[in-house]
């Protein structure tokens, strides 16, 4: 500790270095002076930096895309600008440069970590992306618009709830329990809020850094990648301002949804159940036909079309001293279920003022409120309303004779019902589930930079959000089953108020001494975070209509609380960058991490890395060819950290409310719930990288590959422990996990003419392997799911279903499960040898039956564009990746107590009448049926592989003449989520994954699991943007 | 350069000053570091010790215990899906297989399972006490009694362990890091030394039941726990002796009714005759019990649940299956004239059943009245004064004096209305404690360890699942069904230990 302290200290006390910003370089006198445009538009383009070859020359074009530069006419001229391609010209006076959004040019401006690089000089691997290319997908996350556009990074809608279930996933990265998503990072400011909250419109650019080399200067946040955002700055220039809006219509298509019985198919398989069994059949099933045309559709009826709109003004202006930019906008989204609404209104106002020509100071400061009402949509049987929803009998009514919805829907035991359902529609209508978050970002910086060269930044971060979330479940609505209605009303209230303080002190300082350039850079930071909330629950009102706290004749002790959660994180990070005649490029980085999370004998955590990088185009033995405008190799290795381990997961907890009664008093009870670990850490992950760039036909066609091989070490798990411990489980860092993979990215400009088509394609596959877990522990059993030494992560763990028992000798032929075995029961495969099927333990048939991660995903997108039409269409896709089907438990539950998927038609019911060999017989109740529907098996595995045609659009520009008010117009309609290409059969989203926390269900060793979420929606808009 | 000291020394004070920015502790609860340090701390943790009991007795002990026996069976709805793993322990069918290591078996029964469990929790928890309590300075009354309070729920959970498995894990002290979790098993042997050795130190450590808080544990209780436990090993001296000094402390009587002897929703607890009985308390505070519920044939009208218990604010239907349904041979087993009888077993009509009578017997004495739906406050009698006679009564038989047995066994007859036994020999006074032991504890829990301690599982669990098979019937089966083709197939005296923690350790 003491030697590490020393060393960061004498680093400290290093000098460091590094770039100077775009801004120092200043205005020079005019004697060339030409327009810069957007190629494809025609729209001037403001705040391209312009600078003179081979000279420290530069300026920024003005609002009209104008500039003036001292240069003498022929010098080359370089014009680039973050998501454009550079162009390298001759100057000539009133030239007019046009810039290309689609090319991405070995030039572009790449943002990295503390600061920024020319893409040619990249070693890591990063991906850029500038909001030009996704500024028409309509949604409202920005995790949505980069859906199928990343090499490596998988990103999926596991929920159609507006503003939620982005699950984004960088080169495959998983833990055991710790968290998985990417750290974000916006401006420099590692945010803790949900990165939804961003309204899309006030990004500039987003880099996604994929290997240790680029993310090692995030340390213990860095192990599942870091995506930097940068927002809008004030350009140079006249003040301009543009609107933007779209406004559109959300459903959900018919294909895709489950297929269930309608009423007179659902009566009538009552009526063979009962027909089978021997026994009478109950009056309500003797004829089925009466149900024609009478069915409840009760899965449709909670869905809707709804309307989305967005609306987004921004201004941009600018003095001599002062660069600001405004961004206010408002989206509203009503959701295609019942009662969903999400809303968001923002404002972000960026200001740059440079004081003297050595300090400069910024204040960026972003309100923004998000709304959102929810009813309970996802979740399991009892939960969630569209999952009851889907297997409520058909015949049960949602509305009463008089038309209004109905209450409770009971129907006699003796018609074999065991479940009475609430009305799914009251429940959607009549619950409040409403979130309101506030959410304040403040940043300002000072900038000090007192010779050429060597700039000194100081920065202080600010993010507050309080947070209300109020939810009312009335006496007529409950997602609970079995409850009759009216139930007792209960209400929640939390409130919450979290602030994320960052402090960052850099020194930077470049430097080139012939054909040697260096960047250093170096810096302390030291960030808190802390939440502080109460929650409140009440129950049993006396008036629905009065929902307030004292209106409750109960409050609900062991739910109402307070609760604390903080941590911080103290840190020293330093980065030498050094280049070579611009072809031989190395960087070192490495940032130290003290954080709170971590045991007390464990709390500091070192991560370095090394990358390096050989331009080898630019060597004399490639000159003289056209082929391959570039080429360059690279090749990282580094170390980085994942903290997502909670707070406090090392202290052993006591729970002080485990109380007891003697007599009829209650007595208070404390014990020790959980046990601690003061040796506690971060997971590490060591990653290689190796990529290579090239560029041919004068960049026509670029392309990269990149292969990468990532060992996990010490994951943080809640290993089980036996519980005659008095425990369940132990918080440690154990195992290993390897991941590799291969992406490749292909960009292409497959014609340049009038009409100019371009097309960008990326590929990955990523790969695990578990190479051991704890000492004397070689698998982790989740309920569907296991983890293994020598197999991928969490797979999907059950029998091996061989159809059915098609009639005694089948049967007798075949190993059973004993007492449960009958004719048509389901045939289960005996894996273990034993002559009979057993399920539990370790020696039991069960075996790896599916695996839920893809063999490979993919994106793709093309852009068209002729006179003033542009066309563009971008989808991704999945393959080999398979679901658990989980709604089967009920949708396939052979006792007929819900409604059934349609194939339940085609079951076992004689050895004259087998069916299809899918669903096997229902006579003789769960001691039989049980095995087929609790014991998992591969009948509940599906092909989730997919391709989604995520967006088309076609738009129209118009550009007035540059004296009229109005400068540009444009007007474009898109559909997104078009449509699904996919073989699944188990819902109508393959992409969804129930979401849970840590190594539980739906948590990380659990993934795949298909519990009917809230469905994604096809939109169709129309959108118009005015510049003036 | 100015600016570069004052940021060397901005430096230099926040690296001093890490290691406090860095340590962030728990707010919103303690750690145990700073637990365990006062009187009131292991007050709180003794009571916490005894909260896994609820949930024992309220829903896997009976499962074990009277299920898998010859007093009650289910009644089975095939309106529902089976409840197979409830199922199995009646049907002497829990699905067992061998363990890993050689001559132990697992099974992957839940109940099984979950019991285990909890009676693990119930002893870490003392241990957590007796580890720690001696380090600090109070009291010593109270601390004796507190150290005598896990004492013998150490011994209580590891004698239910001993009988329920024949052999478990012995942990005496806490587990505080992961590998120390699983421990060797100990023989049966080993686990009765252990529950011998707490049980007296409770004995000597906790204050009688005059001076104790009514509801917690009581020397007379640890008293009964050894008796218990020299029965079981046949230690019929020592058995003799201990219940002999409960009986002779006069702290206990027999209430002269039997229909009073229990609990209601809201009083009669912890009365005269009772020795150990597991708390529950009514109401919203998560206190309750509704075992009864659950021991409820179905499907169930509202009314119908309220000709039971009588009315509650929000009385409701009812479905899955019963559990616990007295069988016509336990009915059979209470002599003419037996007040237990009408105070032990009622009868409820099921309209919405498919078992042709329609009409089921049903557990009347813990049916009591209650102000809501499935939420009761029923005490679960463990021991009963009654016991300690019958127990006395056994022990003197078997330490050959049958005359003054039979003295003991006539207490428990006459109170409940019937003469004094006619048995005399030695072995006859045997068979009437044996059958007296059925009625007059009837329902909690009893019946299986007195088949499996006296080596009757054959004798008594074949003929009971003969009588099954050859009249599903009368066992509340509709016509039509019966119990599955491998009921009454497993007859081990021991449970299978479970496959879920199988998994966790090396030792079985």
């Amino acid at each position: 500790m003491q030697k590490k302290r020393a060393a960061f200290f004498s680093q400290a006390a290093f000098i460091w270095l590094v770039s100077c910003m775009m801004y120092f370089n200043g205005y020079a006198q005019s004697s060339i002076s030409g327009l810069v445009i957007d190629a494809s538009t025609g729209s001037p383009l403001s705040g391209v930096s312009v600078s003179l070859k081979g000279a420290s020359t530069a300026t920024l074009t003005d609002e009209g895309g104008r500039f003036s530069i001292s240069a003498t006419p022929g010098a080359t001229l370089v014009f680039s600008f973050v998501g454009y391609g550079t162009q390298e010209l001759p100057a000539a006076e009133n030239m007019t440069v046009s810039l290309d959004v689609d090319s991405k040019g070995m030039d572009e401006v790449v943002i990295i970590g503390y600061g920024s690089q020319i893409r040619r000089e990249v070693t890591g691997a990063v991906q850029t992306i500038g909001a030009a290319e996704f500024k028409d997908i309509p949604v409202s996350q920005m995790t949505q618009k980069l859906q199928g556009r990343m090499a490596g990074v998988q990103i999926n809608q596991t929920t159609g709830k507006p503003g939620q279930g982005m699950s984004v996933r960088i080169r495959g990265q998983l833990s055991v329990s710790a968290g998985s998503e990417p750290l974000y990072v916006v401006d420099g400011f590692p945010w803790t809020g949900n990165i939804a909250a961003l309204n899309p419109d006030e990004i500039e650019t987003i880099s996604v850094l994929k290997d240790a080399a680029s993310t090692s200067l995030y340390g213990s946040r860095a192990a599942n990648g870091v995506v930097l955002v940068t927002t809008k700055k004030g350009k140079p220039g006249k003040t301009s301002i543009s609107f933007n809006t779209f406004a559109g219509i959300q459903e959900v298509p018919m294909r895709g949804r489950i297929q269930m019985m309608d009423a007179v198919e659902f009566a009538q398989f009552k009526k063979e159940y009962y027909e089978d069994e021997g026994l009478p059949v109950p009056p309500e099933f003797q004829n089925p036909q009466q149900y024609d045309g009478k069915t409840n559709d009760w899965y449709d009826a909670l869905l809707r079309k709804a309307p989305l709109t967005s609306y987004n003004l921004s201004l941009s202006s600018s003095t001599d001293k002062v660069y600001t930019s405004v961004v206010a906008g408002i989206f509203d989204q009503q959701g295609v279920v019942r009662n969903n609404a999400y809303k968001r209104y923002s404002l972000r106002m960026n200001t740059d003022y440079n004081i003297s020509d050595k300090v400069k100071v910024g204040f960026n400061i972003a309100p923004s409120y998000v709304f959102d009402n929810t009813p309970r949509t996802d979740g399991d049987r009892g939960t969630g309303v569209l999952f009851n929803a889907l297997h409520t009998w058909p015949i049960m009514p949602i509305y009463d004779e008089n038309g209004e919805l109905t209450l409770y829907n009971t129907m006699p035991a003796s018609t074999g019902n065991i479940f009475n359902y609430p009305n799914w529609l009251r429940a959607a209508d009549e619950l409040t589930n409403e979130t309101k978050t506030i959410n304040m970002l403040g940043n300002t910086y000072i900038q000090y930079q007192p010779i050429k060269g060597l700039v000194f930044k100081s920065t202080l971060n600010l993010e507050y959000r309080a947070n209300r979330f109020f939810f009312f479940n009335p006496s007529t609505a409950t997602s609970a089953i079995n409850t009759p209605v009216p139930t007792t009303a209960v209400s929640t209230r939390q409130s919450w108020e979290n602030t994320n303080f960052l402090n960052e002190n850099l020194i930077t300082y470049n430097k080139s001494i012939g054909e040697h350039s260096f960047e250093i850079l170096g810096g302390f930071t030291n960030q808190r975070y802390r939440e502080t909330g109460q929650r409140i629950q009440a129950d049993t009102y006396v008036d629905d209509r009065i929902p307030t706290i004292q209106a409750a004749t109960n409050i609900n002790r062991p739910s109402t609380n307070n609760f604390v959660n903080e941590w911080t994180l103290a840190s020293f990070l330093s980065r030498l960058s050094y280049n070579y005649k611009g072809k031989y490029l190395l960087t070192a980085a490495i940032r130290s991490d003290g954080s709170s999370r971590f045991g007390l004998n464990n709390r500091w955590g070192t991560f370095p890395s090394m990358s390096a990088g050989w331009v080898f185009s630019d060597e004399n033995f490639m000159q003289g060819q056209n082929l391959l405008a570039f080429g360059k190799v690279r090749a990282s290795y580094g170390v980085i950290g994942n903290n997502n381990i909670g707070n406090y997961t090392q202290y052993p907890l006591v729970n002080n409310v485990i109380n007891t009664v003697f007599g009829s008093t209650v007595h208070t009870g404390a014990a020790v719930t959980s046990l601690g670990n003061p040796n506690l850490g971060w997971e590490t992950t060591a990653q290689f990288d190796i990529g290579l760039d090239l560029g041919f036909f004068n960049d026509r066609l670029q392309f990269t590959y990149d292969y990468y091989q990532k060992n996990t070490t010490n994951l943080l798990y809640s290993v089980q422990i036996p519980q005659e411990s008095g425990f369940s489980a132990f918080n440690d860092n154990i195992g290993e996990i390897k991941f590799w993979g291969h992406e490749f990215a292909i960009s292409s400009k497959n014609l340049t003419g009038k009409l100019r088509w371009t097309t960008d394609f990326n590929l990955s596959f990523n790969r695990n392997k578990v190479l051991s877990l704890a000492d004397g522990l070689d698998r982790v059993y989740g309920t569907f799911h296991i983890t293994q030494v020598g197999k991928p992560f969490g797979q999907f763990y059950g029998l091996i279903a061989d159809g059915v028992y098609m009639n005694q000798e089948d049967l007798d032929r075949n190993p059973q499960v004993p007492g449960r075995s009958t004719v048509g029961s389901i045939k289960l495969r005996d894996v273990n040898g034993d002559g009979i099927i057993t399920y539990g333990g370790n020696n039991d048939d069960r075996t790896i039956i599916g695996n839920p991660f893809p063999d490979f995903i993919y994106g793709i997108t093309n852009n068209l564009q002729y006179k003033n039409f542009d066309f563009s269409i971008v989808g991704s896709g999945s393959q080999g990746n398979e679901l658990l089907v989980r709604h089967l438990y009920s949708t396939a539950n052979l006792d007929g107590v819900f409604n059934l998927v349609k194939d339940v038609k085609y079951r076992f019911r004689s050895p004259e009448n087998p069916g299809k060999g899918r669903f096997g017989t229902t006579v003789g109740g769960g001691q039989i049926t049980g095995v087929e529907r609790d014991w998992m098996n591969s009948n509940f595995i599906a092909d989730a592989s997919f391709f989604t045609i995520r967006n088309i659009t076609l738009g129209y520009n118009h550009n007035f003449r540059e004296t009229s008010t109005i400068k540009s117009i444009r007007l474009y309609t898109s559909i997104q989520q078009v449509y699904t290409f996919t073989k699944y059969w188990g819902g109508p989203n393959p992409e969804t994954s129930a979401q849970g926390d840590g190594a539980g269900d739906g948590g990380n060793l659990s993934q795949g699991l298909d519990l009917s979420n809230y469905p994604v929606p096809r939109t169709y808009t129309i959108g118009l943007n005015v510049n003036f | 350069m100015n600016r570069k000291l004052i940021y060397g020394l901005l430096l230099m004070g926040l690296l001093t000053g890490c290691d406090k920015y860095l340590d962030v502790k728990p707010e919103t609860s303690l750690a145990s570091e700073t637990f365990f340090k006062r009187q009131a701390d292991f007050e709180q943790a003794i009571n916490a010790a005894y909260v896994p009991l609820r949930g024992i007795f309220n829903n896997h002990a009976w499962v074990l215990t009277e299920m898998h026996s010859d007093n009650v069976y289910y009644a089975r709805n095939v309106a529902f899906g089976n409840e197979e793993q409830t199922q199995n322990l009646a049907d002497f069918n829990v699905p067992t297989n061998p363990s890993d290591v050689a001559g132990l078996k697992i099974t992957t029964n839940p109940r099984v399972r979950d019991l285990y469990r909890q009676y693990y929790q119930v002893i870490a928890r003392s241990n957590q006490v007796l580890a720690t309590i001696d380090d600090i300075d109070f009291d010593a009354e109270v601390k004796n009694n507190l150290k005598g309070q896990a004492y013998f729920l150490r011994a209580f959970s590891y004698f239910e362990l001993a009988r329920f498995f024949g052999t478990v894990p012995i942990h005496t002290v806490p587990v505080s890091v992961r590998q120390e979790a699983a421990q060797p098993l100990g023989t049966t042997e080993q686990l009765y030394t252990l529950v011998e050795n707490d049980a007296k130190e409770a004995v000597n450590l906790l204050k009688s039941k005059t001076e104790q808080e009514p509801g917690r544990v009581t020397s007379g209780a640890a008293r009964t726990l050894l008796t218990d436990l020299y029965i079981l090993q046949e230690r019929w001296g020592e058995a003799e002796t201990m219940a002999k000094s409960i009986i002779d402390g006069g702290e206990y009587s027999l209430i002269s009714e039997y229909e009073n002897v229990f609990s209601t929703s809201t009083g009669n607890k912890n009365n005269a005759e009772s020795v150990f009985e597991i708390q529950f308390m009514e109401g919203a505070g998560g206190y309750q019990s509704n075992f009864m519920y659950a021991f409820l044939p179905r499907p169930i009208l509202a009314e119908e649940v309220a000709t039971v218990f009588g009315p509650t604010q929000n009385q409701q239907d009812i479905s899955v299956e019963g559990k616990n349904i007295p069988t016509p041979d336990m009915i059979a087993a209470y002599e003419a004239n037996d007040t237990r009888k009408d105070a032990s077993i009622g009868y409820v009509t099921l309209s919405g059943t498919l078992w042709a009578p329609k009409t089921y017997p049903y557990i009347k004495k813990y049916a009591k009245p209650h102000a809501l739906h499935n939420n009761m406050g029923v005490n679960w009698p463990v021991y009963r004064y009654a016991e300690v006679i019958l127990m006395y009564a056994e022990a003197l038989n078997e330490g050959n004096k049958p005359g003054e047995a039979a003295t003991q066994l006539n207490r428990i007859r006459n109170r409940a209305g019937l003469p004094n036994t006619t048995a005399s020999s030695q072995a006859d006074i045997r068979e009437a404690i044996f059958k007296e032991r059925r009625v007059e504890l009837a329902f909690e829990n009893k019946r299986w360890h007195d088949i499996a301690r006296t080596n009757r599982i054959n004798e008594i669990i074949v003929p009971h699942g003969q009588k099954i098979k050859s009249s599903p019937i009368s066992y509340y089966f509709p016509e039509g069904y019966a119990p599955p083709s491998d009921a009454f197939t497993n007859l081990e005296r021991y449970f299978g230990l479970p496959a879920d923690e199988a998994l966790l350790t090396p030792y079985f």
